[in-house]
């Protein structure tokens, strides 16, 4: 047996709390009653993915580390998250393109770890996969729909694209210990593309030019408002056991 | 899933006197037979209009029932106790959109229901009107709003309308882990630390008193029970089912170590059930008439998230549109081929 | 506020379907319910989310719930009651000697 570096585990591990926990903060207030329970699905499914891979981490670590310690007692400094991941939610344009970007990024990771030489995370890997498939299915069909729907939704899925845009280099540029990053990117990039052009949307900007440092200021603060928050009350009572 | 009995349309009582009075006497007949009415099927204004208002409350409590939980979503304790309230509040939309479909079966869509709701002409149960303070609300609404819902709905999985038994027995099904996993936050707080366990005190008093009124009016002051209990929709009086609750919710707390808020309590062997003391219905009415502490705030996030979800919607419909366009085009271009 | 109810009227809504869900490979799919979207594949993406949350299927039907045709419920009577009497349709209206066995 291989394991994956740690390091690695907890990029993963991060990004899929960060990611669910913002599609959480949607449940209760969807467009639609349909599609409140639709895209609640997907945050249960990365919230699931997180809890696994955690426990994965622990037991690994050994130490008496655990999920929660792991979620709840590190700071903003600590995760390791895809950037990303902590964007606040925007609009709904803005959380489905959100979306769209990370589970094209996660298929091909989720399907390389899941023949890659760490049984353990294989196993999870394969499970995610498919999770990831169906949300990249539900991200891309809205993306067609806004973008393809009305003059009102166009002009706010294309402000998504500006927005988001920017964190998208860094995201393809992460190395994943054990995965072709060339092969994942080339893989995101041709589904992106496929998607932009049956929305009749321009080609997706991901060398888009910024000032990087303001964005990735940006997303740490985002990150450390949503850490805040989810851990507020676990910090209130160190001692407790839920 | 949460359905509570308040009678707020006392001009049902008399409707039901209808012109064609032998088609009602068969209805009736079918009623007293236990033979379930379908949608197509003949009804009296009077029963189609009981349901519809019954069903539709019944759902709008689901989805406003989503935000007072939902709040806590973001600041679960753990993680594992995160991913179940995700699940659960996922659940109530479920039981929504299950009793918005029973609702449009009688011929009115959903819009009209959510506009009902949005304008304050319809209602919903006033429980969620109430704010959740503490992390043990999230125990305490599973454990006694959630066990105080099941007792009001087991009854209606029995009641003559198809469409809505069937939806009922859905929700029964899929409900029975709401209860379990209150229960099992409280229990949890219950052998915590003292902090936790004062928090799951002072939870069940704020709670204990809303959830008995859950029940609505005493028999005696309850205007169409007596409708609706003929009509087949309402199988067991609000007094039974409170009792009811209350004689099981005792030795619950019991096991919790956990004081029920009322010294009127106590075990009373000749009627087999417990006492307990008098319900404040004058805060009942004045929370179901908008004076609760969270009602503007309820209707404004259900309000805003409807409206902003409003391009979302239409976004979706001239995509369809589009797209079905298209395919019509194609299939001519084929044909011309 | 008002003005902005009258506004939720608008004809935008989208279109009710029939939800149909096999539970098993080899079953026939059911009626479990039904729910709004914006055309057939919306749909099944949706009941998949709405109505398989706790695995209850393997498969998903979705009808426009307009398409469906019912028969008339007054007519329950004299569709269905002349059945009744055919009762040398079922196999329990023959009598088998014992000696035969199973038949």
């Amino acid at each position: 047996m291989s394991a994956l570096p740690s390091q690695s585990l907890l990029l993963i591990a991060d990004s899929c709390l960060v990611w669910g926990h913002r599609l959480s903060e949607w449940c209760g207030h969807g467009p639609q009653l349909e599609e409140d329970i639709a895209l609640t699905n997907t945050a249960l499914d990365v919230i699931g993915q997180a809890r696994l891979l955690y426990q994965l981490y622990s037991s690994r670590a050994g130490n008496g580390l655990t999920e929660d310690k792991l979620a709840y007692f590190r700071g903003p400094d600590a995760f390791q998250n895809v950037a990303i991941a902590a964007v606040e939610n925007g609009d709904y344009a803005q959380t489905v393109l959100r979306s769209l970007i990370l589970s094209a990024w996660f298929v091909p990771l989720w399907r390389a770890l899941a023949v890659g030489r760490d049984p353990e995370l294989a196993a999870i890997a394969v499970e995610a996969e498919k999770a990831a498939r169906v949300q990249r299915r539900h991200a891309s069909d809205w993306t067609i729909r806004f973008g393809d729907g009305t003059a009102e939704s166009r002009r706010r899925i294309e402000h998504a694209i500006s927005t988001l845009a920017p964190w998208v280099p860094a995201l393809l540029a992460t190395e994943i210990d054990g995965t072709d990053r060339a092969h994942r990117e080339n893989e995101w990039r041709a589904f992106v593309a496929e998607v932009m052009a049956e929305a009749t949307l321009a080609a997706f900007p991901v060398n888009a030019n910024g000032d990087h440092h303001a964005f990735e200021a940006n997303a740490k603060q985002a990150l450390s408002a949503l850490l805040h928050e989810m851990q507020s009350l676990a910090r209130e009572h160190p001692e407790a056991v839920w | 899933m949460y359905t509570q009995a308040i009678d707020t349309d006392p001009t049902l009582r008399t409707s039901a006197a209808s012109d064609d009075g032998a088609a009602e006497d068969a209805f009736l007949a079918r009623i007293a037979d236990d033979e379930k009415i379908e949608p197509q099927d003949w009804m009296p204004e009077a029963y189609r209009k009981t349901l519809v208002r019954q069903i539709s409350q019944h759902a709008h409590s689901e989805v406003v029932g989503m935000l007072p939980e939902g709040g806590w979503i973001t600041r679960a304790p753990s993680l594992k106790r995160k991913e179940i309230l995700l699940a659960k509040v996922q659940d109530e939309g479920g039981h929504g959109l299950y009793l918005y479909a029973a609702a449009e079966t009688l011929g009115v869509s959903r819009e009209q229901l959510i506009d009902a709701l949005h304008s304050g002409k319809a209602k919903y149960s006033s429980i969620f009107n109430y704010e959740t303070k503490t992390w043990a609300d999230i125990g305490t609404i599973g454990w006694l709003v959630d066990g105080a819902a099941i007792m009001n709905q087991v009854p209606l999985c029995r009641c003559s309308y198809g469409p809505y038994a069937r939806a009922m027995i859905r929700i029964c099904k899929e409900e029975s882990f709401h209860q379990r996993q209150g229960f099992d936050i409280v229990r949890a707080l219950c052998e915590g630390t003292p902090e936790q366990k004062a928090m799951a005190q002072e939870s069940l008093n704020r709670w204990w008193w809303p959830t008995l009124m859950m029940f609505g009016p005493h028999d005696s002051d309850s205007t169409h029970t007596g409708q609706a209990s003929a009509y087949g929709i309402k199988r067991i009086s609000n007094d039974e089912l409170r009792q009811k609750f209350v004689d099981v919710t005792v030795a619950q707390a019991e096991f919790l170590g956990l004081s029920i808020p009322d010294p009127a309590l106590r075990w009373n062997p000749a009627r087999g059930h417990y006492d307990f003391g008098k319900i404040d219905w004058d805060e009942f009415w004045r929370v179901v008439n908008g004076q609760g502490p969270c009602n503007e705030a309820r209707m404004n996030d259900r309000i805003s998230a409807f409206e902003e979800g409003r391009w979302v919607r239409d976004a979706a419909s001239a995509h369809a549109a589009k797209h079905a366009a298209r395919a019509v085009a194609r299939a001519g271009a084929l044909e011309a081929a | 506020m008002s003005d902005s109810n009258a506004k939720s009227l608008a004809p935008t809504d989208w279109p009710l379907f029939e939800v149909f869900i096999r539970s098993k490979q080899g079953l026939d799919h059911k009626h479990v319910g039904s729910l709004h979207a914006s055309d057939a594949e919306h749909a099944i993406a949706l009941a998949r989310d709405v109505y398989t949350r706790r695995q209850e299927g393997v498969s998903i039907w979705v009808v426009p719930s307009k398409a469906i045709t019912a028969s008339d419920p007054a007519l329950k009577n004299e569709n269905f009651d002349p059945m009744a009497s055919k009762i040398y349709r079922h196999p329990t209206f023959y009598d088998i000697p014992e000696e035969i066995g199973h038949m």
